[in-house]
């Protein structure tokens, strides 16, 4: 069984990768980093999840910040309506996020891949300003407007995980572990996904779309199939935020931060199974780096994009491997020179 | 029957930009299969730089309306001779072009914010006074919006139908093996229908930004309009794709009075949505869409 074993090794390496994280905060007591952190991981399990769909199930989908702000809006929803906690509030975020992606996904996937993409995109751009233009005031809370999906503010300052209360100076660290659960469950899920029998289903349609559909699979099924299931965690990743950071608006839409993501997959190599935590840490640096320099951030991750797509397209998982198999070439060629020569 | 005509006009002026601005995404898209996610920034370029050659460089204005569209065309071939050039004959192109054109656009979009900032100007490009024909209102700037956009559009469609550049071009969108083995040399062509795209984008670019203002996110806008009219007309099809942009301008124009203007856009998208069940590859679309 080939494909055990390669699922096998990756949950191996799955449980490294989290130790190291977990480790960390014991190193690393700023708050600041622990923050950045903490950020890194939500937009890496972004990145993977969105790479399990682009990269794999070949969805062209650029609606994902849709689900993740689906995600987000429910918590700051419930949080401020209701008073409802975010731990109750992120599963049914998610949920949602995922039923939203069965609607949409009906109605879009049956379409080619450019059709896909420019519909996603058109809905995202629909929602936020249907979000953005509402002036119809919900609820007035101290002479404060509120629309029902809290028009261009968006939601701020409803409850937290509790940990401000429990840990006190030292909360961070609660939402850290907190951040770090859904980054596992969310890796957890992409590589069984992608390694187990979806996976096989989605390299036999990569590979041949017609003979796959002659074996009787259905193309559009798989691809909702994916579509949901990686809405489902891309919305949790998305609750898991806005418990953080108690904020859920409409700047989460906006393209920069579609492209941000983008940047990660393909910079940490499309089509792999680690390449866009790699991307995520590399941009998380590069942002840092673009902050020092005076706000050239969008300038720069562009560049770097175009700089990848056009030399690099398979990211640094593509141009490791390349090097490795040069490497063993000539360590080969090496050998059978000096096996000649003896 | 008052409301009915002022809807028409309005209607018609936006969709004689939209088509301006849809045109040349549906030709890219038809010649070349390459979806340009930085088609927008070629309208703000547009809209910019005949900005900058009117109020700073203090050009007369037809010549900085001329020189923004130029810059348009500059900037596409600009594109396609440091990036498309070298991504044409990869096997995902289509994907990867998308990837590589939000780069840029999102790298364009920054450096136009970080040279002008996020503060909206009025676009110089104006035309005063209004005329009333029997109580219904059209503005002079409303009536040189639809004939510019009606005069590059014929102009275009004269290239493409009476020349041999144009015979090119059509050539490479039917068969680009065919085309070359014909002696087209379709990287060429590929150049010239990003300049094409790039000189139409921002004329809209400078249309648009005179009825709304200019912003280094203008072109966004536009720019789902674009994606969502050459979605619904079938991807590729230029002349689907300008009759598409009039009639959904209309539309646009009639929700937007009707039920509010908040819902213009959404109540589109909807029925785009609802017509690409039924017609999966557009309504002008020809291949059919294989399904699997």
């Amino acid at each position: 069984m080939n494909g055990n074993t390669a699922l096998y090794r990756h949950l191996t390496a799955l449980v490294a990768v989290l130790a190291v994280i977990a480790i960390l905060p014991v190193f690393i007591t700023q708050r600041y980093f622990l923050g950045e952190i903490i950020l890194f991981m939500i937009w890496a399990s972004v990145a993977t999840q969105w790479n399990v769909l682009l990269g794999h199930a070949g969805v062209f989908s650029l609606g994902q910040m849709l689900f993740f702000a689906i995600g987000a809006y429910a918590v700051g929803m419930m949080g401020t309506y209701f008073d409802v906690s975010p731990w109750l509030a992120m599963p049914i975020g998610a949920i949602v996020a995922a039923s939203a992606a069965l609607v949409i996904g009906l109605a879009c996937l049956r379409l080619e891949t450019a059709y896909v993409a420019l519909l996603t995109f058109a809905i995202v751009f629909m929602v936020s300003t249907l979000i953005r233009t509402d002036a119809e005031c919900f609820i007035t809370k101290g002479g404060l407007c509120t629309p029902l999906f809290g028009g261009g503010n968006g939601f701020s300052g409803f409850d937290d995980l509790g940990f401000r209360k429990l840990l006190k100076g030292q909360w961070v660290v609660g939402n850290y572990f907190v951040v770090l659960g859904v980054l596992a469950l969310s890796l957890l899920a992409s590589i069984c996904v992608i390694h187990g029998r979806l996976g096989l289903a989605f390299r036999a349609l990569g590979d041949s779309r017609i003979y796959a559909a002659a074996r009787g699979m259905n193309r559009t099924r798989f691809h909702i199939i994916a579509f949901v299931i990686t809405a489902f965690f891309t919305g949790l990743t998305g609750a898991v935020y806005a418990a953080h950071f108690r904020f859920a608006g409409p700047s989460l839409f906006e393209f920069p931060t579609l492209v941000f993501i983008l940047a990660m997959i393909v910079i940490g190599g499309l089509k792999s199974t680690w390449g866009p935590i790699f991307g995520a840490a590399l941009m998380m640096v590069l942002v840092e780096f673009a902050k020092e320099m005076g706000d050239v951030q969008n300038t720069l991750i562009g560049f770097v994009l175009v700089v990848f797509v056009l030399i690099f397209p398979k990211g640094l998982a593509g141009a490791t491997s390349q090097l490795a198999q040069r490497i063993s070439r000539q360590r080969s060629r090496k050998a059978s020179d000096t096996a000649r020569a003896i | 029957m008052d409301a009915i005509l002022q809807i028409l006009v309005t209607g018609l002026t936006l969709g004689s930009m939209y088509a301006l601005a849809s045109v040349g995404l549906a030709l890219t898209y038809g010649t070349m299969g390459m979806f340009n996610m930085a088609h927008g920034l070629f309208m703000t370029i547009g809209a910019y730089v005949c900005y900058s050659a009117f109020i700073v460089f203090g050009m007369p204005l037809s010549f900085a309306v001329l020189i923004g569209i130029a810059a348009g065309g500059v900037v596409g071939m600009a594109m396609h001779l440091l990036i498309v050039k070298f991504m044409l004959h990869r096997a995902d192109f289509q994907t990867t072009i998308m990837v590589a054109t939000a780069g840029v656009a999102i790298l364009l979009q920054d450096l136009i914010l970080k040279q002008y900032g996020a503060y909206p100007f009025k676009q110089p490009a104006q035309i005063e006074g209004q005329l009333t024909v029997a109580s219904v209102v059209v503005t002079y700037q409303s009536i040189a919006i639809m004939t510019f956009a009606a005069a590059l559009i014929g102009l275009m469609a004269w290239l493409l139908t009476n020349t041999r550049f144009g015979l090119a071009i059509r050539a490479t969108a039917m068969n680009q093996d065919a085309a070359e083995l014909m002696g087209v040399k379709t990287e060429q062509t590929y150049l010239q229908v990003l300049l094409i795209a790039g000189v139409l984008a921002a004329a809209a670019g400078i249309l648009i930004s005179s009825l709304a203002s200019l912003s280094p996110d203008m072109g966004t806008n536009p720019l789902i309009r674009a994606f969502v009219i050459c979605v619904v007309a079938g991807l590729g099809s230029v002349t689907g794709a300008g009759i598409t942009a009039i009639v959904l301008g209309v539309m646009e124009a009639a929700i937007g009075y009707y039920i509010g203007v908040r819902f213009g856009f959404p109540t589109m998208l909807g029925l785009v949505i609802l017509v690409l069940i039924f017609k999966p590859a557009g309504l002008f679309g020809k291949q059919g869409v294989v399904r699997a």
